[in-house]
C-alpha cells in the first residue's frame, strides 16, 4: 500500500500524460519486440544465405583444385603410356649409352612441351629404378645432399603400388639451388606386364597455385580457407606457422566430422564462424571459415536502418498517442472546466455531452446534478425570502397598534378610576409582552416563555373586557421543556377572541381554552372557543388567502401556519375545526424539540 | 501544454536511447566494430630480407584475423636509423590507433617514442630487447633462450664434451650479447667448454681469418656457434676448405639461404630460427589488446626452433626455412 503511494502504476498528474506514457510504453514494447525479432530473423536469414554461398565457394574451390590435381593426374597418365619413357627406365638393357641420349632428349622434349602449356606445373621427372632419370630440363644438377630414398612422395608412391598419390605442399629439394614449395603428384611405373615396377614420375605442381586460389577467394574480410587430409594434417593454411607455434587453434576434429557438403557454426569466443566443408577425390578435405559478423557486411546496415525505422515509427505513434490521448481526455477536460464554473458559482451551466459512454453519462449526471442543485438552491432563496416576509408580517402582528391603542385606552380609563392596582398590573403585563416580541435574536423559546407570553396576554384582554373573558390555560408541565416557535399562540387567541366570543351575546358565557399536551412525537396546542364559529369556507380562507381579505385578520393565523411549515416543514401546521353557533378548535402541531 | 511537451520528448528520446542500447548490448556485446589503424614500422622494408619480410606477413596475417586496416612501413636499409625515425614522424602524424616498430638502435628514439605515447598512441616494440628501450610492451625474440638452445645443439653434437669457440659480431651489440649470455647458462656445467669468444664485426672474412687462425694454432675446437650469419658463413667456409666438418661441429643462428645450404650438406649442424612471422603476428595482436583497451605483459618472448639437417624439412621447419610460396 505504501509503496503504491510512492510509486503509482501511472505516475504523472493528468489523464492525458497518463495515457500518453501508457500508450507509449506499449508502442515501445512493440517496436522494440518486432524490431529484435525481425532482426533476429533477417539476421538467421542472412547467415543461412552466407551458409550457401560459402558452401558455393568451397565447391568452385574444391573443382579448381581438382582440376589441377586431375591434370597432374592426366600427365601422370600420358608420361605412363609414353613409350619412350616406358623403355628408357625399363630394366632391358637394349638401349644402348648412345640411345640413351637420344632418349632422354625425346622424353624431355616431351616434358617440356607439357610444361610449356601448363605453367601450373613445376616440373615433371621420371627416376627409374635402374637408376636412369630424366626430367623436363635438359641439363639437371640433383641436390648432392637429397636423397631420393627419403623423399616422402617417392616412398608413398612405392607404397601405393601404381596408384597416383598426392602430397602435401613441401619444398622440393632435388634440383640443386633451388627451393620450391610444390605440391606432388607420384606414381610407380609398371613394366608392360603391369606387376614389375620400374621407377617412379613426379609431377610438381606449384603451391603458388593452390595458394592464390586459396587467397582470392572472397570470405568476407577475416575468412580464410584451409585444407587437412584424411588423417586431420593441416595440407594447407594460411596461418600454418601460428598452429605450428601454438598460438592459434583450429577446430579440425570438427571439420572431420563433417561430411562433404555440409557447413557448421562455431561459436566458441572467437567470433561465431561458419565452416563449410568439401571433400576432394584425392584424400583432401578442403574448409572454408568465414566469420559471421564480416561476411555479414549488411548486419551494421540491417540494424541501422531497423533503428532509424523504429525510431522513426516510434515517433509516429507517439504523436498518434498523444494525439488520442487528447482527444480522450478532452470531454474530461470540458467537464472539469464546466465543474469548475459551477465551483465559481454559475449554476445556469449544462455541459455538452458527446458520445453517451462513460463521460457521456457522466456528464448527464452532473447536468443532473447541477439542475437539481439549481432548484434546491432557488427553493432555499425562496424560503429565506418567505421567512423574512413572515417575520415582518409576525412583527406587525405583535405591534398591532388597534390592539395597543386599545389597550393604552384601557389603562388611560383605569387611571382615571383611579385603579391603580390594575393600571401597574396592565402596564407590567403590557411590557412583558412586548418585550418577548422584541426578542428577535432567538425564534425557537421553551414552551415555558410562550405560555408565558399568552398570560400576559390574556391578562391585559381581561382586564380590557373587565373581567367578562373567560379562559382556561391547561398546559401538560412536561412539554414546558421543549422549544416552540415564538408568539405561536397569540394570532389564535387574539382569533378567537374577536371573531369567536366578543361577537356573542353575553360575552361572559364565552370561553376559550388553551390545551397543550404531547401526542407521541408531537406536541399539539389546542385553541378552542365557543363562540360564533366559522362555515368552512370562512375557515379555510383563513389559511388561503389574506390579500383578497384586506384586513389583518387572517394574517396572524396564516402566518403562524407558514413559519410552522418553514420551520419545521409541511407535515406540521395547522387545522381548524369550525361549526357555526357551536364554536372553533384550532389544533397546531409542532414537532417535539429539546 | 508545456509539461506534456516536455514528457512527450523525454519519452521519445528515453525510448529512441532505449532502442539503440538495446541493438548494441545484447547483440553485439564487445563487437563494436569501428575501423582500427595500425601502422607497422620495420627495420626494414627490402624485399630481399626474408626475416622483415616474415615478420610483415605475420603482421598482415594478424591484421586479417582481427579485421584492421594495416600499414606496413620501412626504410630499405636495416641502419638507416634517419629515415625509420622520419617514418616514425609521419606515422604519429597520421594518428593510428597503435605503432608496432622494430627499432634501428639510435638514441633519438625514445624521445620519438614518448612523442607517440603523448598523441595516445599505443606503442609495440619488436624484435628489441627490453632493456634497450624503456618502452613498457615488447615482442622480442627470446635471444637467451635461443643461445641456450645454441648451447645445448652443441653439447649434443659433441656428445658431452662440448670445447666451443664463439664467433660474435661486436661487444656492443645487444642480441649478440644476449645469445652470449643464454649460451653461457646452458654451458655452465661443462667447465672450460668455452676455448674463447671472438668478435667478427659481422664480417664474413674476419670470421673466416678468425677460424682459419684458431684451426692453425691448433686449438683443440670440437664446435664453433656462429652467432650471426657472416660468422657462420665464414666459419662454414674454412670447414668445408679444411674438410673438416664432421670433426668442428658449426652451430649458427638464423636461415638464409646459404644457410639452409650449410645445414643440407652437413657442413652446418644446427641453426636456430627464430619466427618473424609469429613476432609481427603478436606484434600487431598485442597492439589490438591494447587499442580495445586491454592489458598485456611488457615482454612477449617468441621461442626459436633448433634446425638440423634431419629436421629440416617438417611441415613446420620447412615453413620457417621457407616462409615464402615462390610463385613460378
Amino acid at each position: 500500500m505504501l509503496k503504491e503511494r510512492f510509486f503509482p502504476l501511472f505516475p504523472l498528474k493528468s489523464i492525458q500524460s497518463n495515457i500518453s506514457l501508457a500508450f507509449s510504453l506499449l508502442i515501445l514494447a512493440a517496436i522494440v519486440l518486432t524490431s529484435l525479432v525481425s532482426y533476429q530473423v533477417s539476421v538467421s536469414a542472412v547467415e543461412r544465405n552466407s551458409k550457401g554461398y560459402i558452401e558455393e565457394i568451397i565447391k568452385q574451390v574444391n573443382l579448381n583444385i581438382q582440376s589441377y590435381v586431375d591434370n597432374m593426374e592426366n600427365i601422370s597418365l600420358l608420361a605412363l603410356t609414353n613409350k619412350d619413357v616406358k623403355y628408357y627406365i625399363s630394366d632391358n638393357s637394349f638401349i644402348s649409352s648412345e640411345n640413351r641420349r637420344t632418349y632422354e632428349k625425346r622424353i624431355s622434349d616431351l616434358f617440356q612441351a607439357i610444361l610449356y602449356t601448363r605453367n601450373d606445373i613445376a616440373s615433371i621427372m621420371v627416376f627409374g629404378y635402374n637408376g636412369r632419370f630424366v626430367s623436363d630440363r635438359r641439363i639437371t644438377t640433383m641436390n648432392p645432399n637429397t636423397k631420393l630414398e627419403d623423399q616422402a612422395w617417392y616412398q608413398m608412391a612405392k607404397a601405393a603400388g601404381g596408384q597416383s598419390v598426392v602430397s602435401a605442399p613441401h619444398v622440393q629439394s632435388l634440383i640443386e639451388n633451388e627451393y620450391r614449395w610444390v605440391v606432388s603428384l607420384s606414381r610407380e611405373l609398371k613394366n608392360t606386364d603391369g606387376i614389375t615396377a620400374e621407377g617412379v614420375l613426379l609431377v610438381d605442381l606449384n603451391l603458388s597455385v593452390i595458394n592464390d586460389i586459396c587467397n582470392n577467394i572472397n570470405l568476407g574480410k577475416k575468412g580464410y580457407l584451409f585444407i587437412v587430409d584424411d588423417k586431420g594434417n593441416i595440407v594447407y593454411h594460411p596461418q600454418q606457422q601460428l598452429i605450428d607455434s601454438n598460438l592459434r587453434t583450429e577446430h579440425i576434429s570438427e571439420v572431420l566430422q563433417a561430411s562433404s557438403g555440409q557447413s557448421f557454426i562455431m561459436d566458441k569466443g572467437d567470433g561465431k564462424r561458419i565452416y563449410s566443408v568439401q571433400d576432394t577425390n584425392f584424400g583432401w578435405r578442403i574448409a572454408g571459415v568465414a566469420y559471421t559478423d564480416d561476411l555479414i557486411a549488411s548486419k551494421d546496415d540491417l540494424r541501422n536502418s531497423i533503428i532509424f525505422y523504429s525510431v522513426f515509427g516510434l515517433a509516429i505513434s507517439l504523436l498518434i498517442s498523444v494525439g488520442l490521448s487528447h482527444r480522450l481526455s478532452k470531454p474530461i477536460k470540458v467537464l472539469q472546466s464546466d465543474m469548475k464554473q459551477v465551483e465559481k458559482g454559475n449554476f445556469d451551466i449544462q455541459t455538452e455531452i458527446g458520445q453517451m459512454n462513460e463521460i457521456g453519462q457522466l456528464g448527464r449526471s452532473f447536468n443532473l446534478m447541477v439542475s437539481r442543485t439549481k432548484f434546491l438552491m432557488e427553493e432555499t432563496i425562496q424560503n429565506q425570502e418567505n421567512k423574512r416576509k413572515s417575520e415582518l408580517l409576525l412583527l406587525q402582528s405583535q405591534i398591532n397598534p388597534h390592539f395597543l391603542y386599545n389597550t393604552l385606552d384601557s389603562i388611560v380609563w383605569m387611571a382615571e378610576q383611579k385603579q391603580h392596582e390594575e393600571v401597574v398590573l396592565m402596564t407590567s403585563a403590557l411590557a412583558k409582552l412586548f418585550r418577548a416580541s422584541i426578542t428577535k435574536d432567538q425564534e425557537l423559546v421553551p414552551i415555558r416563555v410562550e405560555v408565558e407570553h399568552i398570560t400576559n396576554y390574556l391578562l391585559i384582554q381581561k382586564m380590557r373586557y373587565n373581567e367578562e373573558l373567560n379562559y382556561v390555560l391547561d398546559i401538560d408541565e412536561g412539554i414546558l421543556g421543549f422549544k416552540t416557535l415564538k408568539i405561536l399562540l397569540q394570532p389564535f387567541v387574539e382569533n378567537a377572541i374577536y371573531h369567536g366570543i366578543r361577537s356573542m351575546y353575553g360575552m361572559e358565557d364565552g370561553l376559550i381554552t388553551i390545551r397543550g399536551r404531547q401526542s407521541g412525537e408531537h406536541i399539539r396546542f389546542e385553541v378552542e372557543d365557543n363562540g360564533l364559529g366559522m362555515t368552512p369556507e370562512q375557515a379555510s380562507r383563513l389559511l388561503i388567502n389574506y390579500e383578497e381579505d384586506g384586513r389583518n385578520q387572517g394574517i396572524g393565523i396564516r402566518n403562524v401556519n407558514e413559519r410552522i411549515k418553514l420551520y419545521f416543514g409541511h407535515e406540521y401546521g395547522i387545522q381548524i375545526r369550525s361549526e357555526i353557533e357551536e364554536g372553533t378548535c384550532i389544533t397546531i402541531v409542532i414537532p417535539k424539540l429539546a | 501544454m508545456r509539461k506534456h511537451r516536455l514528457t512527450f520528448w523525454l519519452i521519445l528520446i528515453i525510448a529512441a536511447v532505449g532502442i539503440y542500447t538495446l541493438f548494441n548490448f545484447r547483440l553485439f556485446s564487445g563487437a563494436h566494430q569501428e575501423e582500427r589503424n595500425v601502422t607497422v614500422i620495420l627495420k626494414t622494408l627490402n624485399v630481399r630480407l626474408d626475416f622483415w619480410q616474415a615478420v610483415s606477413q605475420g603482421a598482415e596475417a594478424a591484421a586479417k584475423e582481427m579485421g584492421i586496416r594495416l600499414s606496413v612501413d620501412g626504410p630499405l636499409s636495416e641502419d638507416d636509423a634517419e629515415g625509420q625515425l622520419r617514418l616514425l614522424e609521419e606515422a604519429i602524424e597520421r594518428k593510428p590507433q597503435a605503432i608496432v616498430i622494430a627499432p634501428i638502435a639510435d638514441k633519438r628514439m625514445p624521445e620519438a617514442f614518448a612523442k607517440a605515447r603523448e598523441a595516445g598512441i599505443q606503442l609495440v616494440i619488436i624484435n628489441d630487447s627490453p632493456d634497450a628501450t624503456s618502452a613498457p610492451i615488447i615482442v622480442t625474440t627470446d635471444h637467451g633462450k635461443a643461445g641456450r638452445l645454441a648451447g645445448e645443439a652443441a653439447i649434443e653434437a659433441t656428445d658431452g664434451y662440448p670445447l666451443i669457440a664463439v664467433i660474435s659480431d661486436e661487444e656492443s651489440s645487444a642480441v649478440s650479447e644476449e645469445r652470449l649470455k643464454g649460451l653461457r647458462h646452458a654451458l655452465a656445467s661443462y667447465s672450460e667448454s668455452v676455448i674463447g669468444t671472438y668478435y667478427a664485426d659481422n664480417a664474413e672474412d674476419r670470421a673466416y681469418a678468425i677460424v682459419m687462425e684458431l684451426l692453425r694454432r691448433g686449438e683443440p675446437i670440437n664446435a664453433i656457434i656462429a652467432l650471426n650469419e657472416s660468422a657462420s658463413q665464414g666459419a662454414a667456409a674454412v670447414l668445408k676448405e679444411l674438410n673438416k666438418a664432421m670433426e668442428i661441429k658449426l652451430i649458427g643462428f638464423d636461415s638464409t639461404s646459404d644457410e639452409v645450404q650449410l645445414l643440407e650438406s652437413g657442413t652446418m649442424t644446427a641453426s636456430i630460427v627464430q619466427k618473424p612471422f609469429n613476432m609481427g603476428y603478436l606484434g600487431v595482436k598485442i597492439a589490438q589488446k591494447l587499442m580495445t583497451g586491454g592489458k598485456a605483459e611488457p615482454v612477449t618472448y617468441i621461442d626459436s626452433n633448433v634446425i638440423t639437417k634431419e629436421n629440416m624439412y617438417t611441415t613446420e621447419n620447412q615453413k620457417l626455412l621457407f616462409p615464402f610460396i615462390n610463385s613460378k
